[in-house]
C-alpha cells in the first residue's frame, strides 16, 4: 500500500505518539491511533501505523505492561493490542485489519467473573504475518515466519511452529 | 450499593472528598457522571433504567421498542456501538448488562439481553439476514468474548459463555460453553458456574 499520499502524516506522527515510551526513527502514523492505558509502548524504527480505515488501538494497561513492536512492523486499521503483562511482536510481521491481540482474558470463567484472570504473554516472531480478524489469546506464541489465516483464534493451546500456518476456529496447524 | 438512596448532594459531597484523597477515582467518578448524561443524550428514544452509561458513542435508530435497564454500561473503543431497533421490533437490555466498543445489535423482530450479561469487542447480533428473521434470546450471566457473530434465532441459556471469534448458529444450552466456526456447546462444569451472588 503506497504512503505517499499523506505528506502531512510524518510531520503529525510524533504528535500522535506522544504517549509512547520509546519511538524509532523513520516510524509513521496514518490517521488515528489510540495509545492508552498506563504501561509502555515502545516502537522500534520504521514502523507504519495505518489506522486510515479504523482506529488502530495499542492499550498497555498495568503501569508494568508492555507493547514492543519491533522493526518495519505493519499494523493495519481497527488492529487492537491490549496488554496487562507483555505484547511482543517481531521486526517485519505485518497485522491485518480488525485483528486482535490480548494477552488476559479479562474475566474467568471459574468464579467471579470480575476478577482479572492470571495473564500469559504474547509473543509474535520476526517475518510473521497474521491476517485479518485473526484473534490471538493469551499465551499465543507464533514462530518466526509463522502466519495466521483469517479469522482464525489462536490460543495458549495451538503453537504455531517457526514457518508453518494455523487455520480456522479453533485453528489446526497445516 | 449499601447505605441510603443517593442524592446528587451526596454523589457531590463524594466527588469532593475523593478529590482531596484521589485524584485518579474522583476523575472516574465525574466521567461515569457525565457518561449517565451522554446516555440521557445519544440513547433518546429508548426507555432507559437508571443509571446507564455511555462512555463513549453509541449509533442509535429507534424506531421500535428499546427497553435499556439500570446500570447498563457501553464502554468507550476505536469504534462505536450501534443499536438499530425497526419498527414494530423489540430490542431489550437486561440491568447491569455490559457492552465493549463495536458491538453491533440490529433488531427486525426481537432480541432480548438478560441481566449481567458481558460483551465483547466486535460483536454481531443480527436478527435478521437475506434468508431468515427471527429473535434472538441471550439469558442471563452470558459472556460473549470479542468478535462473535449470533446468527438469527439462536437462543443462547443462562451463564454460558461464548469463546472469541465463534459463529453462532444454533441454539446454546445453559451453562455451557460454545466455541468454533460454527461454534459447538460442552457443559461447563458445575463448579464453572458463576456464583448468584456477586
Amino acid at each position: 500500500m503506497s504512503t505517499e499520499e499523506v505528506p502531512l502524516s510524518r510531520f503529525l506522527t510524533p504528535w500522535k505518539l506522544q504517549r509512547c515510551a520509546q519511538v524509532g526513527r523513520g516510524v509513521l502514523v496514518l490517521g488515528r491511533v489510540w495509545v492508552r492505558g498506563k504501561g509502555k509502548v515502545k516502537l522500534g524504527d520504521g514502523v507504519v501505523l495505518d489506522g486510515r480505515f479504523q482506529p488502530i488501538e495499542l492499550h498497555a494497561l498495568e503501569p508494568t505492561a508492555e507493547i514492543v513492536l519491533g522493526d518495519d512492523v505493519w499494523l493495519d486499521g481497527g488492529v487492537s493490542i491490549e496488554a496487562v503483562v507483555s505484547v511482543r511482536v517481531g521486526a517485519r510481521t505485518r497485522i491485518g485489519t480488525f485483528a486482535k491481540v490480548i494477552d488476559n482474558h479479562f474475566h474467568p470463567l471459574l468464579g467471579n467473573r470480575h476478577a482479572r484472570p492470571p495473564s500469559l504473554p504474547v509473543t509474535i516472531g520476526e517475518d510473521a504475518d497474521i491476517a485479518p480478524r485473526a484473534i490471538l489469546l493469551a499465551g499465543a506464541q507464533i514462530g518466526d515466519g509463522g502466519s495466521v489465516g483469517p479469522a482464525a483464534v489462536i490460543t495458549r493451546r495451538t503453537i504455531v511452529p517457526p514457518g508453518r500456518t494455523a487455520r480456522g476456529m479453533p485453528a489446526v496447524v497445516a | 450499593m449499601t447505605g441510603s438512596q443517593p442524592t446528587l448532594t451526596s454523589e457531590v459531597g463524594k466527588v469532593f472528598s475523593l478529590l482531596i484523597r484521589n485524584r485518579a477515582a474522583a476523575w472516574d467518578r465525574v466521567r461515569r457522571g457525565i457518561g449517565v448524561v451522554r446516555a440521557r443524550v445519544q440513547l433518546r428514544g429508548c426507555s432507559l433504567g437508571p443509571r446507564v452509561n455511555v462512555l463513549g458513542s453509541v449509533r442509535v435508530v429507534a424506531h421500535g421498542a428499546v427497553r435499556i435497564g439500570e446500570r447498563v454500561n457501553f464502554w468507550e473503543g476505536t469504534i462505536p456501538q450501534e443499536i438499530v431497533c425497526e419498527e414494530g421490533a423489540t430490542l431489550t437490555i437486561g440491568g447491569s448488562t455490559v457492552f465493549n466498543y463495536g458491538v453491533s445489535i440490529r433488531a427486525k423482530s426481537a432480541v432480548t439481553i438478560g441481566a449481567r450479561c458481558m460483551f465483547g469487542s466486535l460483536v454481531i447480533l443480527h436478527d435478521s439476514n437475506r434468508a431468515k428473521t427471527a429473535p434472538i434470546t441471550i439469558g442471563n450471566d452470558v459472556w460473549v468474548a470479542h468478535g462473535v457473530i449470533i446468527e438469527p434465532g439462536v437462543t443462547i441459556g443462562e451463564g454460558s459463555v461464548v469463546g472469541a471469534g465463534s459463529v453462532v448458529t444454533e441454539d446454546v444450552p445453559p451453562y455451557s460453553l460454545a466455541a468454533g466456526n460454527p461454534a459447538r456447546s460442552t457443559p461447563l462444569a458445575e463448579d464453572e458456574r458463576r456464583p448468584k451472588a456477586s
